[in-house]
C-alpha cells in the first residue's frame, strides 16, 4: 500500500516538472506562431493553483500582444492582485518546498514581473483610450519600485518603467513629473552602464527646457550638445516602443552526487538562465528620407537573470538542506525494508526538480525613439521585413508599439 | 485504535475543506468593511456627505439666494481619478449629487451625457408625441455652477506596512465668470498592515 502511495506521488511529481518544461515550450512557439495561436495552447492547459499568477501573467501579455486590451487588463490585474496576495508566507508551502522542491511554492512573481506587470498594464490602459487608467498604473510601479529598491541595487528597478511614466505625464501635460521619470529613466540606464537612447536625451533636453531651463536644461545641455534646442511647434510628437523577441527561460541544471556512505545517490538541480546569443533586432520608423532607429531601454533577459542570482543563494541553500532530509527520509525507510529504501531513493531522486517558473512570455528587451513630424503617414518596420504605414494627424501626440513578432502596430494619438 | 485515528483524520479533513469552501453573507449596505485598504464605498459616502455639507452651509448660496431670489442651479462636472488606485469615480459622484439633491437646497440639472439622451428624446417627442404633452426644445434649465474635483494619494511603504493618504479636493466654478465659490478638502488616513502568513 505504502509503496503504491509512493509509485503515484512519483508520476505527480513528475507531472509537476513537465508541466513547467511544456509552458517553456510554449513561450519559445512565440517565435514560431502568432500571439493567438499560442494563447490556444496556454489556454488549453491546466494549470496547478499555485502557478496560476504565472499562468495569468502569460495569458495577459498574449492578449496584449493580439490587441485584446480589456482582456489583457482582466488578465494582468487577476495576476497583481494574486502576487500581491501571496507575498505573504505559506508555512505549509515552505515545508513542501524544504522536503520536495522548490515548485511547491505559490509563483508570486520575481521583481521583474512586479514592475513589468505595471508596464503591461499601463500600455493596455493607454491603448484601450483610457489615459487616466495607464497614469494609476504608472503610479503604483513607482509605488512597486520603491519598495523593491534596496539601497543602490538595480533590483525590479527598470528604465522601461519611468520612460513610459515619463511618456504618460507628458501626454497629459504633467511636465514637472515627466521630466522627474525621464530623469529616473536615464539614472538607471548610467547605473547599467548602458548608453542613454537618442529619444530620451531628446525628452529630457525637451522637459527640463519647460521646467527648469536655467539649471537643469544647462546640464543635459553640456551632456547632450549635438541635441538642437527644443523649440515650439505644431509638429506631430511620435513615441515609438519596440518590443523585441521573448524573453529567456530558465533550464535545470541538476548533479548527481552519490551518498557519503555511497549506498545512494543524492541529486540536485538548480535553475540556471543558460548562455544564449540572441541578436537584438530593432524597429525602423522612416518619414520622408529621415530613418530612425529604435534604441535599448531594457534589458529583460538581463534583469531576470539579476532576479535568479539575488535569490540564489537561499536556493543553493534550501536544495542542500533538502538533500539532507531526503538522505535520511530514504536511509529510514531502507532500515525497515531495502526495497522501500529503493523506492524511497528513486522517489526523492524523481522529485528534485528545479523551479523553472518565471514571466516566459516578456520581451527580451524594451526599445525606445521619438521623433517630430509635418507628415501625414509614417512607415515603421524592421530589418528585412516590409514596413506599415500609420497615419498621423497633424499637431497630435502618439504613442506607436512595435513588435518584432507579429505585423501589427498599436497606436494611441491625442 | 488506528480505525480511530483514520476518523479523526477524515473528520480534520472535512473540517479543513469546509473552511476553504466559499460564504456569502448579506450585509447592510452601509456597514463599513474594510479588506484590502483601498478605496471604497465607505470613503465614497463618507467623503461625498461631508464635502457637500461644507458646500451647501458655505456663503455662496446665501449669496446667491440674494441676488438671484432663487436657489441655485448646480451641475457635477468631472472629477479626476489622480490616486494610486482605479477609483470609479462615477459612483462618487452619484453620491454627491444625492447628497445635493437630498439637501432641497440647491436645483439639479443633468450632466452632458444624460442631457444629449434626454434631447435626443425631445427631438423624438417632436415628430411622435401628441401637442399636448409634447416637450418642446430651448426649455433647459441652466446652470448656475459647476463642481469639479479630484482625488489624489499619497503612499508610503515599508515592507507589509502602508500609510495611504488620500486627498480629495473640490471646487464650485461660477459658469457666469469662471470664479470660484467654493474650494473644499476631505482627506483620508489609512495605515495598513498586511499579514505576514497566509494559509
Amino acid at each position: 500500500m505504502k509503496n503504491l502511495f509512493v509509485v503515484v506521488l512519483i508520476i505527480l511529481l513528475t507531472g509537476c516538472a513537465s508541466y513547467q518544461r511544456k509552458n517553456n515550450q510554449i513561450a519559445q512557439t512565440l517565435y514560431k506562431s502568432p500571439p493567438k495561436a499560442v494563447l490556444k495552447i496556454l489556454q488549453g492547459t491546466e494549470p496547478l493553483k499555485r502557478d496560476i499568477a504565472q499562468y495569468h501573467l502569460n495569458v495577459g501579455i498574449l492578449q496584449f500582444k493580439i490587441g485584446n486590451f480589456s482582456a489583457a487588463i482582466t488578465a494582468l490585474e487577476l495576476a497583481k492582485k494574486e502576487m500581491a496576495a501571496l507575498q505573504a508566507i505559506s508555512i505549509s508551502e515552505n515545508a513542501a518546498a524544504a522536503t520536495v522542491n522548490e515548485t511547491y511554492r505559490a509563483y508570486s512573481g520575481y521583481p521583474t514581473d512586479l514592475i513589468m506587470v505595471h508596464n503591461i498594464l499601463a500600455l493596455s490602459y493607454l491603448f484601450n483610450n483610457d489615459i487616466g487608467g495607464a497614469r494609476v498604473e504608472i503610479l503604483q510601479a513607482q509605488v512597486a519600485m520603491r519598495k523593491l529598491a534596496k539601497g543602490r541595487a538595480l533590483i525590479g528597478q527598470l528604465a522601461s518603467t519611468h520612460l513610459i511614466s515619463g511618456i504618460i505625464y507628458e501626454l497629459l501635460g504633467e511636465q514637472s513629473n515627466a521630466l522627474i521619470s525621464y530623469r529616473k529613466a536615464d539614472v538607471i540606464l548610467i547605473d547599467n552602464k548602458l548608453p542613454t537612447p537618442m529619444g530620451l536625451k531628446q525628452a529630457l533636453l525637451r522637459m527640463s527646457y519647460i521646467v527648469d531651463k536655467k539649471s537643469q536644461y544647462a546640464i543635459y545641455k553640456k551632456r547632450f550638445p549635438d541635441i538642437p534646442t527644443p523649440n515650439k511647434n505644431t509638429k506631430s510628437k511620435i513615441f515609438v516602443l519596440y518590443f523585441d523577441a521573448v524573453v529567456d527561460h530558465k533550464a535545470e541544471f541538476s548533479l548527481l552526487v552519490p551518498s557519503p556512505n555511497d549506498d545512494q545517490l543524492i541529486r540536485i538541480a538548480m535553475p540556471r538562465y543558460p548562455k544564449t546569443n540572441t541578436t537584438i533586432s530593432h524597429g525602423i520608423i522612416k518619414v520622408n528620407k529621415q530613418q530612425l532607429t529604435t534604441q535599448l531601454i531594457d534589458n529583460l533577459n538581463l534583469s531576470v537573470r539579476k532576479d535568479l542570482s539575488q535569490i540564489y543563494p537561499s536556493i543553493l541553500l534550501m536544495t542542500t538542506s533538502r538533500a539532507v532530509i531526503k538522505d535520511t527520509l530514504v536511509k529510514k525507510a531502507n532500515e525497515k525494508d531495502d526495497l522501500l529504501g529503493i523506492v524511497f531513493n528513486v522517489a526523492t531522486f524523481i522529485s528534485e526538480v528545479a523551479d523553472l517558473r518565471s514571466w516566459n512570455m516578456l520581451p527580451a528587451n524594451i526599445q525606445f525613439a521619438y521623433m517630430e513630424t509635418n507628415e501625414p503617414t509614417v512607415s515603421l518596420g524592421r530589418k528585412n521585413v516590409p514596413s506599415e504605414k500609420v497615419e498621423i494627424k497633424k499637431g497630435t501626440d502618439n504613442v506607436l508599439l512595435l513588435n518584432s513578432l507579429t505585423s501589427s502596430i498599436f497606436h494611441y494619438q491625442q | 485504535m488506528k480505525v480511530k485515528i483514520n476518523i479523526s483524520i477524515f473528520l480534520l479533513s472535512i473540517i479543513f475543506l469546509t473552511a476553504c469552501s466559499t460564504t456569502v453573507k448579506r450585509i447592510d449596505a452601509s456597514d463599513q468593511v474594510d479588506l484590502s485598504g483601498a478605496w471604497n464605498d465607505t470613503d465614497s459616502q463618507l467623503v461625498a456627505k461631508n464635502m457637500i455639507k461644507d458646500a451647501l452651509s458655505a456663503n455662496w448660496i446665501t449669496n446667491f439666494r440674494k441676488k438671484a431670489g432663487k436657489n441655485p442651479t448646480v451641475i457635477i462636472g468631472t472629477v479626476k481619478n489622480l490616486s494610486h488606485e482605479h477609483i470609479n469615480t462615477n459612483t462618487f459622484v452619484e453620491n454627491m449629487q444625492r447628497e445635493m439633491i437630498n439637501s432641497g437646497e440647491v436645483q439639479f440639472v443633468a450632466s452632458a451625457g444624460q442631457r444629449s439622451q434626454i434631447r435626443e428624446e425631445r427631438g423624438d417627442q417632436d415628430i411622435n408625441a401628441t401637442e399636448a404633452t409634447r416637450k418642446k426644445m430651448g426649455d433647459e434649465l441652466g446652470a448656475d455652477y459647476m463642481l469639479q474635483g479630484q482625488i489624489n494619494t499619497i503612499i508610503d511603504v515599508e515592507g507589509r506596512k502602508q500609510v495611504r493618504y488620500y486627498q480629495v479636493n473640490l471646487k464650485l466654478i461660477s459658469i457666469k465668470d469662471n470664479r470660484i465659490v467654493w474650494v473644499g478638502e476631505k482627506k483620508i488616513k489609512k495605515y495598513i498592515k498586511n499579514s505576514t502568513l497566509r494559509e
